[in-house]
């Protein structure tokens, strides 16, 4: 149960937290070509490193939070520029946000 | 259950010594429970295995594969051979576990009886079940592998769970300490102690009954230190001493798992300890020696009779071989001979004396020597070096390393900086000297904790210790699984010549000490079957958790919380038959759910809706929000009127949809779909914080401050009117799709939107929680000469099904974009931008490929289940997402996702039932069945 | 060297005469320097890998053939999995595929000479709720159309099978009914990924172990071999087998994928004597269960709900876990859980595999298994073998083609994920 610090409400259990996924840039809507935009969509770096992501508090203040983890040791270091996170979160909102969504009955758990 | 046979007399306690000091029985305590049925007597204090041993019980269990007897090895909860059931608890360390009176104790893995046991008959076929035969035969015919996976099945160790004990209550704990020490040796009670002095709060977690582990059996000097030591303890005002409790896991950023175990009242807690500093003091774990006949009861570690001598005066047998190498081996000698017990050979394997066997049937008989000498005894004693238990230092990402000099792994220079190690971990020394760097690393973890400050002590000095794995004969490595070094030279001969594949093929180390007692042994016989050092080969990653957790303990109290609206306990009283909806359990019906249907067309019904989702929007901003999230347009919304919306994903994929109502310039409320509630607050958040932090709108969720009960039928206006005040209802001043605010029964700041998901004249209310069940019952008994009643959700499913309203997530799927859903009218591609519309416009350019249509089977009797599958000869061609016997219409009525190529109005299609049977059915005009023009919902 | 010796076929025979005479049994795969080229080059040794060149020697008569592994056969997802073999799938496509494996894993024993303990004891997955329960209806019918065995039963069915379940409609989850299986069941996992290999080797594949790909050539579009710590080996094919690693090796031949790594955890408990038959699966509740013939508890979960690279487990996994385990059977709570351990799942947006070819000539992908790839290494590797021995990509694997996630072509096995609620 490694920890993030939410710049509100300071260092908390990351069970706390939504990841909301890398961040990425989103592609203009009325110029995207297909692949552009569902490279957007569906393609992940995927670092074995430091990675810059979002996180939602959202058993907390409901911000939505930037930081750098590691994905191999789970370190997490604050990101300290005024840069907002961007869309990479919405998409993975939609896809995971219900608790009882997600994966149930045709991936996560019924391998 | 058995009941012990009455007038049979308890065995005598034959090996029990003469009190003493140090001992941990309480005389004044004695105790009878049963063992395989009949009586035994105790002390309290005892454990189930030192009882037993007392009263002369050499066999404990029956091993795994040969079922070869098993006695008392270590006489630590990590003993393999003395795993019992206690009562309807499986797999019991009887070595490990205090008696209590009255136990009912049973042999496990025996049949029909400890002393007969007819799978021992597996140990003259033993030289034919090497390592992994099992990958070798049973391999034709196939069909036959059943029957012989149920015959090993039968072969399973272990004791039993019954289907019918009653779950005991467990809980769990939260804790903050400063420094948690795991281990109560000197070293352990050293650390607590120094870092307490700092002011620090530390949790000191000991595994065992009583604090001091290796102090406990020395000498009066160790006794009279430890009696001090423990009065500093007690004495110390910041430490919490957990004792039967054990350090468990350590995960990231040192949350650590502690089991606690015999509290009053509760089975086992489990706390879970944000620590600032781990200190990791287990000590060594005495190694055995593999020799053949390591395994016959009588066979122990050094370890094992000091443990049984000192603190359970029990002795161990009359006529000891002690093999030493340490001297810790050269005490245990002193203690038995203090203990009465002849020793009959000491070999020192420092001068290069070695054990060669020991021989019997049920037990030690004699012992062969190197030299070829072979003396008649009954114990076997082996003191010949020590496994560090690092276990919890692997759980920090710490890999050991194999130091030659001293025979075992040791931690590593470079620990994460909140976990700190000492004791026999990271050294060898005399009592004061563990005790001192105990005191130095715990000033150290005080200091890291902000207490204080003070260095992190360099390692103790280690001694030279004989590097001993195996003797010249072949014996047990692993006591659980009955792998011998024999299997481990097999399998690496076979290519698995790794730590990993080893331990995968033979199962050593899997078994439940989880290699506490193996693992050394097991890449030792592997590097002499390799021909490759101990460093190079590594030991496998020790996993959490450090010792055994009961699923009970994990669990805690089980919470899980359910949602209730404000009027559930009308709906109790009135039969309602529940529905568990996420987290809401809903009225499915009250018992008749046509007739509740039928009421709603004819007269009026209302029904509980609190669970639909409500998000307050305010703010200069909100409809640029919601120009963004649904796909319809917004900007013109007028003040007082509501719109039916949907939402995509950036895949175009629809995921919720609702009606928002303009309450004021700068005031919305949103609904929701009920299980959608909380992702759609999450999404909307997402799009204003990252995407446009600019835009001023403020979200609050509003789903439980309101109760919300909507209104349905063609009298549901009439019926409103009575309960309504400051509110025209009139068509003219209170048309389809608007909202007004008014006083209801009284109250007031209710909301009422004029929609129709039922597809009939209908209101939807929102009041103020608190007064929910005030305006339900009010709506009952204003209406009751209206036959106003309440209805349930099947009733409600049955009515939008024939108004031809679809249900996201049941009439839609993970990749039903908005054209496919029929929703097209209503996505706007002319808005610069919307979530989801690239896929939008590329998907009304290429054209859908499935769409949701509405179907009528030719038959109208039968309701084609939910799933059936669209077919043309066997080839997939939709489904029937929604199915119901419409009360309307006296007939079958569903919605069905079809392939666009039989999509029109007028396709007769073959829907396949769950039972076999083919019908047809018939797609529809449009997607509404009843009421198509819609002119029940104007009126 | 030719293919082994008679002598070392095994059987109880074999056991038999070699307990007699204490004769060694051969190397089940031998070592081998490594080679400067080979015809076909597959990184990985785990099912997928193996099988791939099991079935490129054994039908194709491809066997100079490389798999390269940076640690051991088998010690990533194949020997980290739960071991549930299963093909009650949603989609067609997937339903066919996986039958496949099920049918290729029904007869492995026999044509491995390697006893896998395929154990078709049946599959239960729970519907706690009315909108599961026609998930599970809809996957029966879909099953049935493609001939695979599978029906919904009610609680009273259920508990005949599992005994221990509590079926009562009081239960916070009430159980509605379950999709039930029969040829689903377990398997013993190392012993597919060594039957494999040692059949691999008898035809002539080399198993390099401690061989990690540290580069990939590529030039002028197209893979020419692979940079690895032991040495450059070249090959005009390069099969990309990796699990929880897929994504960096793609990236070391310039390809970018849609997939996201996620720790999957398990567990296991200590031994007790048989009681459970049945594989049970519960969505709602995230977990799956089974009793192995050593009388263990295995249990799975849904993936962590973040992407990490880690191993190391999380005690929240095992606390949900076991409650949601003592929600389906209370009277087990004083088992202990013994051991828990974490492996990693490559996931893509639609929950199905990525296998075939991309930009890259000669670079194919055999990726992005998810929770389920064990139970596809048969068909997954006949499927590849015969992709890279004609050239031409076989009909069962079309679906789960690259290039379909540019095209908006996505399987619909996300469709159930999305329906559950």
């Amino acid at each position: 149960m490694f920890q993030i610090p939410c710049g509100h409400c300071g260092l908390r259990n990351v069970a706390e937290f939504r990841h909301a996924g890398e961040q990425r840039r989103r592609p203009d809507p009325q110029t995207a070509t297909p692949e552009q935009w569902r490279g957007y969509l569906y393609t992940q770096v995927n670092e074995a490193g430091w990675t810059r992501e979002t996180w939602y508090h959202r058993a907390g203040c409901r911000r939505f939070v930037s930081v750098q983890r590691h994905t191999v040791t789970n370190e997490i270091r604050p990101v300290d520029t005024g840069a907002p996170p961007s869309a990479a979160a919405l998409q993975a909102g939609a896809d995971a946000g219900a608790p009882d969504a997600g994966a149930p009955d045709a991936g996560g758990a019924a391998s | 259950m058995s009941v012990p046979r009455p007038g049979r007399r308890p065995a005598r306690q034959d090996c029990r010594l003469p009190a003493q000091p140090g001992e941990l029985l309480d005389r004044a305590r004695p105790l009878s429970f049963t063992w395989d049925g009949r009586r035994y007597d105790g002390y309290c204090g005892d454990t189930i295995a030192s009882a037993l041993a007392a009263s002369g019980v050499r066999i404990f269990s029956r091993s795994f594969k040969y079922h070869r007897p098993r006695g008392i090895l270590t006489a630590s909860a990590l003993d393999p051979g003395c795993t019992v059931q206690v009562g309807d608890e499986p797999n019991v360390r009887a070595a490990g576990r205090q008696v209590s009176e009255g136990m009912d104790v049973r042999p496990q893995n025996v049949w029909p009886s400890l002393a007969h046991d007819v799978g021992s008959a597996n140990r003259l076929v033993g030289r034919f079940l090497t390592a992994g035969f099992y990958y070798k035969t049973f391999i034709k015919p196939q069909r036959l592998w059943p029957t012989y996976e149920r015959v090993l099945g039968t072969f399973a160790p272990g004791g039993r769970v019954s289907g019918t004990s009653k779950p005991g209550y467990y809980d769990q704990r939260y804790a903050h300490p400063d420094v948690v020490v795991a281990g109560s040796g000197p070293a352990g009670l050293g650390a607590a102690l120094s870092a307490a002095e700092t002011g620090a709060q530390v949790l000191l977690v000991e595994e065992e009954y009583d604090l001091g582990g290796s102090l406990r059996w020395g000498g009066a000097a160790e006794l009279a230190q430890l009696l001090a030591l423990r009065a500093a303890v007690d004495a110390a005002p910041t430490i919490e001493m957990l004792r039967n409790s054990v350090v468990a896991g350590r995960y990231d950023d040192n949350w650590i798992s502690i089991l606690q175990r015999g509290l009053p009242h509760v089975e086992e807690r489990l706390i879970k300890a944000r620590a600032k500093v781990l200190v990791v003091a287990p000590g060594l774990i005495e190694r055995p020696y593999v020799f053949a006949g390591n395994d016959l009861p009588g066979v122990m570690l050094g370890t094992a009779v000091r443990r049984l001598i000192n603190l359970y005066a029990v002795r161990p047998g009359t006529r000891a071989v002690v093999l030493s190498a340490n001297p810790e081996g050269d005490a245990a000698v002193a203690d038995l001979q203090r203990a009465g017990v002849e020793i009959a050979a000491v070999l020192d394997a420092r001068r290069g004396e070695d054990l060669r066997r020991a021989v019997g049937g049920t037990g030690v008989k004699a012992a062969e020597l190197a030299d070829g000498r072979r003396i008649d005894c009954d114990l076997v004693v082996t003191s010949i070096g020590w496994t560090a238990a690092t276990s919890l230092l692997n759980m920090a990402g710490d890999r050991p390393w194999y130091d030659a000099s001293a025979a075992r792994f040791r931690p590593s220079d470079d620990l994460p900086p909140g976990v700190l190690a000492t004791g026999g971990l990271v050294g060898d020394g005399s009592t004061d000297e563990l005790l001192a760097h105990g005191r130095a690393v715990g000033a150290a973890a005080a200091a890291r904790a902000g207490f204080g400050q003070a260095e992190v002590p360099g390692p103790l000095a280690v001694r030279m210790h004989p590097a001993l794995f195996r003797a010249s004969t072949h014996g047990i490595i692993d006591y659980s699984e009955d792998v011998s070094s024999k299997d481990i030279l097999a399998a690496a001969a076979e290519g698995y010549d790794s730590s990993e594949l080893v331990k995968r093929y033979t199962t050593a180390t899997m078994g439940p000490s989880q290699g506490k007692l193996e693992t050394v042994n097991t890449v030792a016989v592997l590097a002499e079957a390799t021909g490759k050092r101990i460093d190079e080969l590594g030991t496998t990653v020790w996993r959490p958790p450090y010792a055994p957790i009961s699923l009970g303990a994990l669990a805690g109290r089980i919470h899980e919380p359910v949602r209730h609206s404000p009027m559930q306990s009308w709906h109790e009283a009135y039969g309602a038959v529940p529905l568990v909806a996420g987290a809401w359990i809903r009225p499915d019906h009250y018992g008749d759910p046509q007739a509740e249907a039928r009421n709603v067309r004819e007269g009026v019904g209302i029904i509980d809706v609190t669970p639909l989702g409500k998000l307050d929007l305010r703010g200069p901003d909100v409809s640029k929000l919601l120009n963004l999230v649904y796909v319809n347009r917004w900007s013109k919304l007028e003040v007082g009127s509501v719109r039916y919306g949907v939402m995509c994903a950036e895949d175009g994929v629809v995921m919720d949809d609702g009606v928002t109502g303009r309450l004021d310039a700068q005031r919305y409320l949103m609904s929701t779909t009920s299980s959608g509630a909380a992702a759609v607050w999450e999404h909307l958040e997402g799009w204003l914080q990252t995407e446009h932090p600019d835009w001023q709108v403020h979200i609050n969720p509003l789903t439980t401050y309101y109760a919300s009960i909507n209104v349905a039928g063609p009298r549901s206006r009439e019926l409103l009117a009575r309960v309504t005040e400051g509110v025209d209802l009139s068509p003219e001043a209170f048309p389809y799709m608007r909202v007004r605010t008014g006083r209801i029964a009284g109250v007031d700041e209710c909301l009422m939107w004029r929609i129709g998901f039922t597809g009939e004249l209908s209101y939807e209310l929102h009041v103020p929680a608190s007064y929910g069940l005030h305006v339900w019952n009010a709506l009952l008994e204003r209406g009751a000469d209206l036959a106003a009643a309440a209805f349930g959700v099947e009733a409600q499913r049955i009515l939008r099904l024939e108004k031809g309203h679809l249900i996201v997530a049941q009439d839609t799927d993970g990749l039903t974009k908005a054209y496919e859903a029929g929703l097209g009218s209503l996505v706007k591609l002319d808005k610069d931008d919307f979530v989801g519309r690239p896929e939008l416009v590329w998907q009304q350019e290429l054209g859908e490929a499935r769409r949701l249509v509405s179907l009528q089977p030719v038959d109208g009797s039968v309701v084609p289940p939910e799933a059936s599958q669209i077919v043309r000869e066997n080839t997939i061609l939709g489904r029937i997402t929604s199915s119901r016997r419409s009360p309307t219409l006296g007939r079958s009525i569903c919605l069905g996702i079809v392939d666009v190529s039989v999509a029109e109005p007028g396709s007769m299609l073959t829907v396949l039932l769950p039972d076999g049977r083919r019908i047809q059915a018939a797609v529809q005009p449009q997607l509404a069945h009843v009421d198509p023009e819609g002119g029940r919902l104007r009126v | 060297m030719p293919a082994r010796q008679a002598s070392a076929r095994y059987s109880a025979f074999g056991l038999l005469r070699r307990g007699l005479t204490r004769g060694e049994w051969p190397a089940a795969w031998r070592h081998h320097d490594l080679a400067p080229a080979y015809d076909v080059i597959i990184i990985g040794a785990g099912v997928h890998g193996l099988a791939t060149a099991y079935y490129l020697a054994e039908r194709h008569g491809i066997p100079n053939v490389a798999v390269l592994d940076k640690a051991y056969v088998g010690g990533g997802g194949s020997g980290r999995n739960t071991a549930i073999i299963r093909s009650n799938y949603l989609t067609p496509d997937g339903v066919r595929f996986y039958d496949r494996s099920v049918k290729l894993y029904e007869s492995l024993a026999a044509e491995l000479n390697f006893n896998v303990m395929f154990s078709q004891r049946g599959h239960l997955t729970l519907a706690h709720n009315d909108g599961s329960l026609r998930t599970m209806r809809w996957r029966a019918e879909v099953n049935k159309l493609e001939g695979v065995d599978s029906e919904v039963i009610g609680p009273e069915d259920i508990k005949a099978l599992v005994p221990y379940m509590d079926v009562s409609p009081e239960a916070r989850y009430p159980i509605m009914g379950a999709l039930y299986h029969p040829p689903g069941g377990t398997i013993r996992h190392d012993a597919v990924n060594w039957g494999y290999a040692r059949t691999a080797d008898a035809h002539g594949v080399q198993i390099h172990q401690n061989t990690e790909v540290t580069g990939i050539d590529v030039d002028g579009g197209r893979v020419h071999g692979v940079q690895t710590n032991r040495g450059p080996v070249s090959a005009p094919v390069v099969v990309n087998c990796t699990a929880g690693w897929a994504s960096l090796v793609s990236g070391l031949a310039g390809l970018r994928l849609p997939i996201s790594t996620h720790p999957l955890q398990a567990a296991v408990t200590e031994p007790v004597k048989m009681f459970l038959r049945t594989v049970v699966v519960s969505g709602t509740l995230h977990v799956y269960v089974s009793q192995t013939d050593r009388g263990e508890l295995v249990f799975g979960a849904s993936t962590d709900p973040y992407p990490s690279y880690s191993m190391r487990g999380s005690l929240e996994f095992t606390e949900e876990l076991a409650g949601h385990v003592l929600a389906l059977m209370p009277s087990i709570a004083k088992l202990r859980l013994l051991r828990q351990w974490a492996g990693l799942c490559d996931m893509t947006p639609d929950f199905s595999p990525i296998m075939g070819i991309t930009p890259v000539e000669g670079f194919l992908l055999d990726v992005g298994w998810g929770t389920y790839g064990f139970k596809a290494g048969p068909a997954a590797g006949e499927a590849m073998a015969e992709l890279i021995a004609t050239g031409k990509t076989p009909d069962i694997i079309a679906a789960f083609d690259l290039a379909r996630f540019a095209e908006g072509r996505l399987v619909g096995e996300k469709g159930a994920a999305a329906v559950g609620h």
